[in-house]
């Protein structure tokens, strides 16, 4: 009978250390095939779980470099996935690890509090009321059970100093910013930008490898427009968005020659990028006498700026 | 190939400017493909993730627009060589086939200049072409010059992959694209840890440190597994890792040198062209030494 | 030693909601226990909601009506003052949550959404979709939060302390770095969970659901009431008993044979697939008994048919048991019946509660609330879109009454907190040094199949008394067991040795409950005795330990509004 090989991460609060276990392949959710090696062969080995069935948020490990909960993850699917029948187990990214494929969640609490990730009921609200439009904008983003998937995939916590807010925490953020019961609005989002929210990369890991389909990534972007929208606009991730506005508004192409220097300023600019540009130049890649003309038609994408400031209201909720 | 492939091409914006190495290596390699590529008149940026942070409606109308113009011009597929442009074009689409009310609001900004978004255009990548529409055995007959002699880190970016539901071209976990494409052309693939990771491009000011460790590793990683040069089927990609890496050197002490291509670079390179041609010179570590020593030898 | 006010043992819906409410009360120090992050806790599996006689949805509702249907659903069981009580305050609480944030989903007045659930004669049960447990339990951990709650995570309750009955204090470990730890407290609030596993693999409950709190008020000489009555969910998925929400019946869903007929017309010609939840379990497990189910031995199961709800109503209301039976049964109910079977759910006994209003056990300062206590408001059935309502009801009951209880009481002595401890800490390094002995888990197996087999949906005199024996082998061999891993940090091994020996103990006390039980109530379904005894058992079991040996008595029933009377559906 085929087998298949589980290349377990260990760690036992000192040491660390890589153990290959070995089961028949059969149909199996990974956490049922780590509840075998437990049982069956070794009882040092320790992992979480509870619900097993995808709600608590328990059990979520990596498999060859990628977040998934043990409990819902067909063995069969993943080595579909990977082609292999050897499968690579690590205990979660960029959270403190206890032992083995335990990790320590206590400080994402923390950063929740941060946000302030709880609902402020509006001071004037007595009706228990709220539209089903309005539920449903909160519906999403409140299916997160903090597995921590994302936390892990996060390639900006992945060399942050520790102030980046977890996509998870950005997502409850998120979550209250659009509940239509809270009087505190805005108030999360000021937050979010006092702990970088400019660092979010666009890199889309936390929305691809959410078990819940949360698309967090989206929501960071709402974020950022909530910031912008409230004046928030004196920082690099600002001005570098603005950078892009700006020139497709005038010529409807980024006018890269002048980006570093619109996102940090002369001072700055001159500062740090003065080496960079000098190498710029002299390789050919940026010509400073190049102005981009305006594209053919750039009527047609000034009308569509007019159109969405005067459809602002509404395209806030498209 | 029966039927001559046309497409109509959305260049982007680093292509007028910092990659113009690669509109001249994915119009010599499309023609000498036997692709016919109808640069869309009036083609504006797709926004680049960035005005999607300040205006949501006008992110989609802009890319909108530029779907629009394809359509008009009688095509059914735009090529695009860059992931983040194929992400937002397509994220765009999406969105206006899903959402009627959506749909119905761009087309009424978008008839203010007389043009409609019909949905008629699909959007794919350069990669996914040569794949999908040429074939990697088409592709391979091609081939003049096979690049044995040369090992290739594939760097896949990540708005090529993801988020799935967008891109949907292959699994993000797992992906294979790049591999296919550089074993058609002869190459040897090596396996390195970053292959999946993030150039950081998209936060480059507010988070140059985390781009700059993390494209240091990318670099390393690949050197220790042997490349002779990373590969990308992104200039936003390339700029981060290219033009950014004597940054990312000061964060390290080892030597991370580690020339980068532009996937139309290297089936250019396959296809007999010098890489002059292919305009590997206008890069910032230069890989032209290399890649003369390692054809000549082939 | 540690020093608290107030130790709350557990941070699922009941432990955080009297979390919230004895930490309001200023200048008391209180800290949580818990076995798990917080949001990890059993409440959120609970997917169907919560009942609350708001009459949104049936202006007709009322709290009485409420009332009459718990009680007749606990086949009289419960205790009619506690019942009321209960009832009548959920109004508001469900209000209070709202309030808190809960995100229920809203009718189109946008009130707060109420569905039919089974046993209850109006549509009174508020949801979140079909994720209401998970969104309670969510809001009240941000809540914990925003009010500065201390959770002590992974710290895992081993033993409670008193003497003279009065309290001292529990013992936990933490599990993280390994040392026994003993907290020193005025009053402490058992919420630490069911006990569903003591059928292991044939319940719907999490895996870490073994009743350390009721084992330990066992140990500490705290009854257990009605352990006897066990709740099998008439929807588990057939292939993992994994929990398909009652609110699929609740939507409508049909169940059918294999003869294709909606089989509940012979058991609830009225209430059809809304009859409460163990004549539903009884039905089905009846049809396949009777050879109209589908599939062979323990394969055997029967058809929820969903298909006739249409897409947008099964993706509205029903979208994570979608998911569920995609993930775990590879059906997707749009388009095909999923094959489900009962399984083990919900536990209605539990730590003797002798007030209701403070939730006070017989020790002073102690009081229980959640699934682990028994108030008892569920008697021999406990009414879907009860729990999720009893957890945040009774939690915050106990949180005010051990706030009350922690300024009136004093620190007690700590004779037998240090002992406890000390023998703890003896048997930590014990069982870490043991090179050899019996299996856990085989004996955790044998536990959990003589207890389906004996002690699960039907149940006689014989079969239970083989359950028993094969329960006492398994408590002496557990004597002898092994737990296989010498480490200090994180050892979930011995941590399973430890809730291994917890469910072992209580299941002595359902096979004991349920034999002596000489009659048929609610889920306690006898072949020998099928006819309900009100004259001998209108009376609650308690189940005590006394220096290693059990003892059986009973206790009168509180009635006060509705008369015994056949239950009908």
């Amino acid at each position: 009978m085929e087998s298949v090989i589980f290349n377990i991460k260990r760690f036992d609060g000192e040491r660390t250390w890589n153990q290959e276990y070995r089961l028949p392949r059969e149909t199996n959710t990974l956490l049922g095939c780590l509840v075998r090696i437990r049982e069956e062969q070794d009882p040092t080995l320790n992992f979480t779980s509870a619900c097993r069935h995808a709600i608590c948020g328990s059990c979520a490990v990596q498999v060859n470099g990628n977040a998934y909960l043990a409990c819902e993850t067909q063995l069969d699917a993943l080595l579909e996935t990977f082609e292999t029948t050897t499968l690579y187990l690590e205990p979660l990214n960029n959270l403190p690890v206890v032992r083995d494929l335990v990790v320590d969640f206590d400080g994402l609490g923390e950063k929740v509090k941060k946000v302030s990730g709880w609902l402020e009921e509006r001071a004037d609200r007595c009706d228990h009321m709220q539209s089903q439009e309005e539920f449903h904008l909160i519906s999403k983003p409140a299916d997160c059970v903090l597995c921590g998937s994302c936390v892990s995939e996060c390639r900006e916590l992945a060399y942050d100093d520790g102030t980046y807010l977890p996509p998870a925490v950005m997502n409850k953020a998120y979550r209250f910013e659009r509940d239509s019961r809270d009087g505190s609005r805005g108030a999360r989002v000021l937050a979010a930008l006092q702990n970088n929210l400019w660092k979010c990369i666009h890199c889309q890991q936390c929305t691809t490898k959410c078990p819940k389909h949360i698309p967090i990534a989206e929501e960071i972007s709402y974020l950022r427009r909530e910031a912008l929208r409230m004046g928030e606009k004196d920082s690099s991730g600002a001005r570098h968005a603005y950078s892009f506005y700006d020139d497709v508004k005038k010529t409807g192409l980024l006018n890269e020659t002048m980006l570093a220097l619109r996102t940090e300023g002369m001072v700055k600019t001159a500062a740090n990028r003065t080496p960079f540009a000098i190498r710029m130049v002299a390789a050919g890649k940026m010509n400073p006498l190049h102005m981009p003309k305006p594209v053919a038609g750039i009527e047609s994408v000034r009308k569509l700026y007019e159109f969405s400031r005067r459809n602002d209201k509404e395209a806030r909720h498209v | 190939m029966s039927k001559k492939l046309r497409y109509a091409f959305f260049p982007g914006c680093t292509l007028e400017s910092a990659a113009g190495e690669l509109k001249i290596a994915t119009e010599l390699t499309c023609e000498k493909l036997g692709i016919k590529l109808d640069e869309i008149e009036g083609w504006t940026c797709c926004g680049a993730a960035q005005i999607q942070d300040i205006d949501d409606f006008l992110g989609v109308a802009i890319n909108a627009r530029n779907i629009a113009l394809a359509e008009a011009a009688g095509h059914d597929k735009i090529l695009t060589v860059c992931n983040t442009c194929t992400l937002m074009l397509r994220t765009a689409k999406k969105r206006l086939d899903e959402d009627e009310k959506l749909r119905a609001k761009v087309n009424e900004a978008l008839a203010e200049s007389g043009l409609e978004y019909k949905g008629t255009c699909e959007i794919t990548h350069y990669l996914w072409a040569l794949v999908e529409d040429v074939g990697l055995e088409a592709l391979k007959a091609q081939v003049k010059t096979p690049l044995s002699d040369l090992s290739v880190a594939n760097f896949y970016g990540c708005h090529i992959l993801m988020p799935p539901d967008v891109m949907g071209f292959e699994n993000p976990r797992n992906p294979h694209s790049m591999e296919l494409v550089a074993e058609a052309l002869g190459a040897r693939n090596v396996d390195f840890e970053q292959r999946l990771a993030c150039c950081g491009f998209h936060a480059i000011y507010p988070a140059e440190r985390e781009a700059m460790l993390s494209n240091g590793v990318s670099c390393l990683t690949a050197r220790d597994a042997g490349a002779d040069c990373l590969v990308t089927p992104c200039p936003l990609c390339h700029m981060a890792l290219d033009m950014w890496q004597a940054d990312a050197q000061k964060h390290y002490d080892a030597d991370i040198t580690m020339p980068v291509l532009h996937l139309p670079q290297l089936v250019g390179l396959a296809l007999g062209f010098a890489p002059k041609e292919m305009a590997v010179n206008r890069h910032l570590v230069k890989p032209t030494r290399m890649l003369e020593k390692k054809l000549a030898r082939a | 030693m540690q020093t608290f006010d107030i130790v709350i043992v557990g941070a699922g819906g009941a432990g955080m909601a009297a979390a919230l409410n004895a930490s309001k009360e200023a200048g008391l120090k209180v800290a949580v226990l818990t076995k798990v992050f917080p949001t990890r806790s059993h409440t959120g599996a609970a997917q169907g909601g919560m009942n609350a006689a708001l009459a949104y949805r049936d202006a007709d509702d009322t709290v009485e009506s409420h009332f009459f249907d718990t009680v007749k659903g606990s086949d009289y069981l419960a205790g009619q003052d506690a019942v009321e009580f209960f009832v009548s305050g959920m109004p508001d609480l469900v209000l209070e949550l709202e309030s808190m944030g809960v995100p229920f989903s809203r009718d189109e007045r946008g009130r707060i959404a109420q569905r039919p659930f089974g046993g209850a004669s109006r549509p009174r049960c508020c949801y979140s979709a079909d994720k209401t447990g998970h969104v309670v339990l969510h809001a009240l951990y941000e809540n914990c939060l925003k009010q500065g709650v201390t959770f002590l995570d992974e710290y895992n309750l081993l033993d409670i302390a008193q003497t003279d009955g009065q309290l001292q204090g529990i013992v936990a470990i933490d599990l993280r770095r390994g040392e026994i730890v003993s907290f020193r407290a005025r009053a402490a609030v058992i919420a630490s969970g069911g006990f569903g596993r003591v059928y292991w693999s044939r319940t719907t409950n999490a895996t870490n659901m073994t009743g350390d709190g009721v084992a330990a008020c066992l140990r500490a000489g705290v009854p257990v009431k009605d352990p006897e009555f066990v709740q099998f969910h008439p929807t588990g998925l057939a292939s993992t008993g994994v929990l398909l929400s009652e609110a699929c019946r609740g939507e409508g869903g049909y169940l059918v044979n294999s003869e294709g007929e909606r089989f509940m017309a012979r058991y609830a010609p009225e209430k059809m697939e809304l009859g409460p939840r163990d004549l539903v379990a009884r039905s089905i497990e009846t049809e396949i008994k009777e050879g109209r189910g589908f599939g062979e031995g323990m394969k055997s199961h029967v058809l929820l048919d969903m298909r006739h709800l249409g897409a947008e109503k099964i993706m509205e209301r029903l979208p994570q048991v979608r998911d569920l039976a995609m993930s775990f049964e590879g059906v997707d109910m749009i388009a095909d019946p999923v094959p489900i079977r009962p399984a083990n759910h919900y536990m209605m006994g539990g730590i003797d509660v002798i007030d209701y209003r403070t939730c006070a056990t017989v020790v002073d300062g102690l009081h229980a609330a959640g699934e682990c206590s028994c108030i008892s408001v569920h008697g021999a059935n406990r009414l879907g879109g009860n729990s999720v309502s009893e957890v945040v009801f009774f939690g915050t009951q106990a949180g005010k009454a051990a706030a009350a209880t922690a300024r009136r009481r004093d620190f007690a002595g700590t004779s037998r907190l240090e002992g406890l401890e000390a023998d703890w800490r003896r048997r930590f390094d014990e069982m870490r040094a043991k090179k050899s002995g019996k299996n856990l888990f085989e004996i955790r197996d044998r536990m959990a199949e003589a207890m389906w087999n004996g002690v699960g949906i039907f149940r006689d005199e014989a079969g239970m008394a083989q359950a028993e024996r094969v329960v006492d082998a398994c408590i002496a061999d557990y004597a002898d067991a092994f737990v296989g891993d010498d480490s200090k940090v994180y050892n979930s091994a011995f941590m399973n040795y430890v809730e291994v020996g917890n469910v072992l103990a209580i299941a002595k006390a359902v096979v004991m409950g349920a034999r002596a039980r000489t009659e048929s109530r609610g889920s306690h379904s006898r072949q020998d005795f099928p006819a309900r005894d009100d004259e001998n058992f209108l009376a609650h079991t308690l189940v005590s330990l006394e220096d290693g040996a059990y003892r059986l008595d009973y206790r009168p029933v509180s009635i006060t509004a509705f008369k015994p009377e056949e239950r009908k559906y």
